[in-house]
């Protein structure tokens, strides 16, 4: 009997040493976790990836918390050249970093071998994930942006609603301040997200040459009159129209004005949507109080942001489980799990606005209205410029928040920041 | 006889010598070959340019020239008044008043905490909307000079500073420790001879423990030559460069913008700066001599 036993002992050990050898193991460094807006879209996509390929591939989910923290970890890494089988360059434009070190793979014979993932890259998808004709990274976000208001704090100002220039907007300003209301949300901690969005839209809005530097990959100089004029408006933001703890804060900071009802309007998308209806970030209710624009002279952010890249890796297998978790991630089902569990708008024309996200998130059907008024488009500065940027962006918006630095000075400390590069 | 002896002794330092080489050496003389050269990981490029790189960080980078001051700086007062409050306390405790002990131990607790949850505290202090200092301010009727104090150019170098500066229990163990050890006898001449309790804490104390003082002396010009965690998690360094120093600055360069050469060059220099101090602190209290 204890032979019989200690036999099938040995069989049921040497079975599963077989079949942990046999799984591949995805390990996933990401800082959409915890509080962040997209944490319990991933969560899901990574339980259903883990159950569909079970006793093969498994994605170990590695927490970090905070997205700046994400891109100094995947710049070490990089540095290192020990990059994780997937990456998510989340319009941080990783992709030209690590294409430089020659550590992606090529995913173009796997789109063009799979007419439904090809089918999901539109032109614009397309040119922010392709260098040199091939393609590099798969999106899963529209990234479509404008701004969100209280409507209610708008009532008691007297205000009407969105602003249509520039001029009627800091009016506004100055209405929701002097009725003893903050107007701004804003942060320069991080990447400076929400102040950035405001920047970029100032600059975008100020003309020709305003929208042919946001045409424009990684520019090299900020030392035009549409980036200072842009700076001197973010300069007044600070000094007048913000919260105390704006300068140092971070997006979770702004958010939390926002949300608790302190500030009046924010920059962001519509992935935070979620957030209005979650009680525990905003109080009950809030949803019904929340409007959404455009921004003012008819501008949008709407440009897919670079996606999830693969990278090479020693085992061709790892590569090819990365491949099936990226094809996964930003297929026509998970971008619906985000429109509607997040009310993400998807990268791709393939996803259907679905009637559940437009009642999970009527402001969300209320900004793709909004957009078909946008007349100037464009993406992102973050997702434009240098990455070492972001960190100049960081650290010198409190001198240029207190005075210590005139707009001039901010654009000069950027344009000398893009020289580095070279 | 001693020839063998000889060889067992290099045996038995072999092991240790290996992972110095393997630690330390290697990599430093890795670090001071790529000072000399323009050296980027992606694109791939080494292009060797000499001294380049610290002409560039000496004559024209202003960054390095406020980041140095900043080191220097917080060296100057981390060896000075950091270490005047931990000499000061152990020689207050030395007497052994009542609740020495206690003291003793609660003042050594700021030093036992992990850097990361002091930075968490010191950011919860400084915060300006919620944090002790401007509700303190507010609640005293001085709410004009409520701060961000933190992230304002004017105050934040302060604000730092203050987060290492005051806690000094390290210092007040150690030199307490060496000055309980000394013999009673010294000090009972002293009281014979009619010395007050003031010359015989600086006249015959404090020359005795000078050792000690020596060690946290250097152990706290090490500390700021290598300090990068508490500043990283307040201000990472800013607003702009102002509360930056070396170690922070060799990051970012490395990090953020790819330049490992010069990265390298800063490294250098912060390996220079500690032998340099440490000869001088050793030479300022003559412990070699003694």
């Amino acid at each position: 009997m204890k032979r019989i036993l200690s036999l099938l002992l040995a069989v049921v050990m040497v079975l599963g040493l077989g079949s942990a050898l046999a799984e591949i193991k995805l390990d996933y460094p990401t800082f959409q976790v915890g509080v962040n807006t997209a944490a319990p879209v991933i969560a899901q996509l990574v339980e259903e990836f883990n159950a569909l390929h079970a006793g093969q591939v498994v994605i170990q989910v590695e927490e970090i918390p905070g997205d700046a923290n994400y891109i100094d970890k995947i710049k070490v890494l990089l540095n290192a050249k020990d990059l994780p089988p997937v990456i998510y360059g989340a319009g941080y434009n990783l992709l030209d970093l690590a294409l430089a070190s020659d550590l992606l793979v090529d995913l173009t014979p796997y789109v063009e071998a799979d007419p439904e993932w090809q089918a999901m890259y539109n032109d614009k998808a397309l040119e922010v994930n392709s260098r040199d004709g091939k393609i590099y990274g798969s999106s899963a976000e529209g990234n479509t942006i404008g701004y969100f208001y209280n409507k209610e704090l708008f009532e008691q100002a007297g205000i009407a609603g969105p602003a249509k220039t520039w001029d009627e907007f800091f009016a506004q300003l100055d209405t929701l301040k002097a009725a003893g209301i903050t107007p701004l949300s804003m942060d320069t901690a991080d990447s400076a997200w929400v102040t950035s969005l405001w920047m970029g839209a100032l600059i975008a809005t100020s003309g020709e040459a305003g929208q042919a530097f946001m045409a424009q990959m990684m520019p090299d100089d900020y030392n035009t009159p549409e980036v200072i004029g842009a700076l001197e408006k973010i300069q007044k933001m600070f000094q007048e129209y913000t919260t105390f703890d704006a300068v140092g804060g971070k997006y979770e900071n702004a958010a939390n004005a926002f949300l608790s009802g302190q500030t009046a309007m924010i920059a962001n998308g519509p992935w935070m949507i979620g957030d209005f209806s979650d009680t525990t970030k905003a109080p009950e209710g809030f949803a019904d109080k929340v409007g959404v624009a455009i921004y003012p002279e008819g501008f949008a952010y709407d440009e897919p942001i670079q996606g999830y890249l693969v990278t090479r890796q020693q085992d061709s297998a790892v590569e090819q489980a990365a491949v099936e978790m990226v094809k996964y991630f930003t297929g026509v089902h998970a971008q619906t799990v985000a429109l509607e569990k997040q009310g993400m708008l998807p990268a791709s024309t393939q996803v259907e606005i679905t009637q559940t996200a437009k009642d999970n998130f009527p402001l969300l059907a209320e900004f793709v209205v909004a957009l078909e008024g946008a007349v100037i488009r464009s993406a992102t500065t973050q997702a434009t410029m240098y990455p070492n940027l972001l960190d100049i962006m960081s650290a010198e918006l409190p001198n240029l928040a207190s005075g210590a630095m005139t707009p001039e000075q901010f654009a000069q400390a950027l344009t000398e920041g893009a020289a580095k590069n070279k | 006889m001693q020839r063998r002896q000889a060889g067992w002794i290099a045996l038995f330092l072999l092991p240790a010598v290996a992972l110095f080489l393997t630690i330390y050496a290697i990599p430093l003389g890795i670090t001071l070959y790529t000072s000399l050269f323009d050296y980027r990981l992606f694109p791939n490029r080494m292009v060797y340019v000499g001294l380049a790189n610290f002409a560039q960080l000496f004559a024209r980078d202003a960054q390095f020239h406020r980041a140095l001051v900043n080191n220097l700086v917080w060296i100057l007062l981390h060896t000075t008044l950091h270490i005047a409050i931990g000499a000061v306390l152990a020689l207050i405790l030395y007497k052994k008043p009542r609740g020495w002990k206690a003291v003793r131990v609660i003042y050594m607790i700021p030093s036992i905490i992990s850097n990361a949850a002091v930075a968490m505290i010191f950011a919860n202090i400084y915060n300006p909307s919620y944090g002790v200092i401007n509700s303190l301010l507010k609640s005293v009727g001085l709410a004009g000079m409520q701060r961000n104090w933190l992230y304002d150019p004017a105050t934040s170098f302060v604000s730092v500073t203050m987060i290492w500066t005051l806690f000094s229990g390290y210092n007040t163990t150690l030199i307490l420790s060496q000055a309980l050890s000394l013999d009673s006898s010294v000090l009972e001449a002293a009281r014979v001879d009619g010395a007050s309790r003031l010359q015989q804490d600086f006249l015959i104390v404090m020359p005795l423990v000078k050792h000690m003082l020596a060690t946290t002396m250097i152990m706290a010009a090490t500390y700021m030559l290598q300090m990068f965690d508490l500043i990283y998690l307040t201000t990472r360094g800013g607003p702009g460069v102002t509360t930056t120093n070396l170690p922070l600055m060799l990051y970012k360069t490395a990090m953020t913008e790819n330049n490992y050469g010069y990265a390298n060059a800063i490294g250098v220099v912060i390996i220079a700066l500690g032998v340099l101090f440490m000869t001088l602190i050793n030479k300022l209290l003559r412990t070699r001599e003694d």
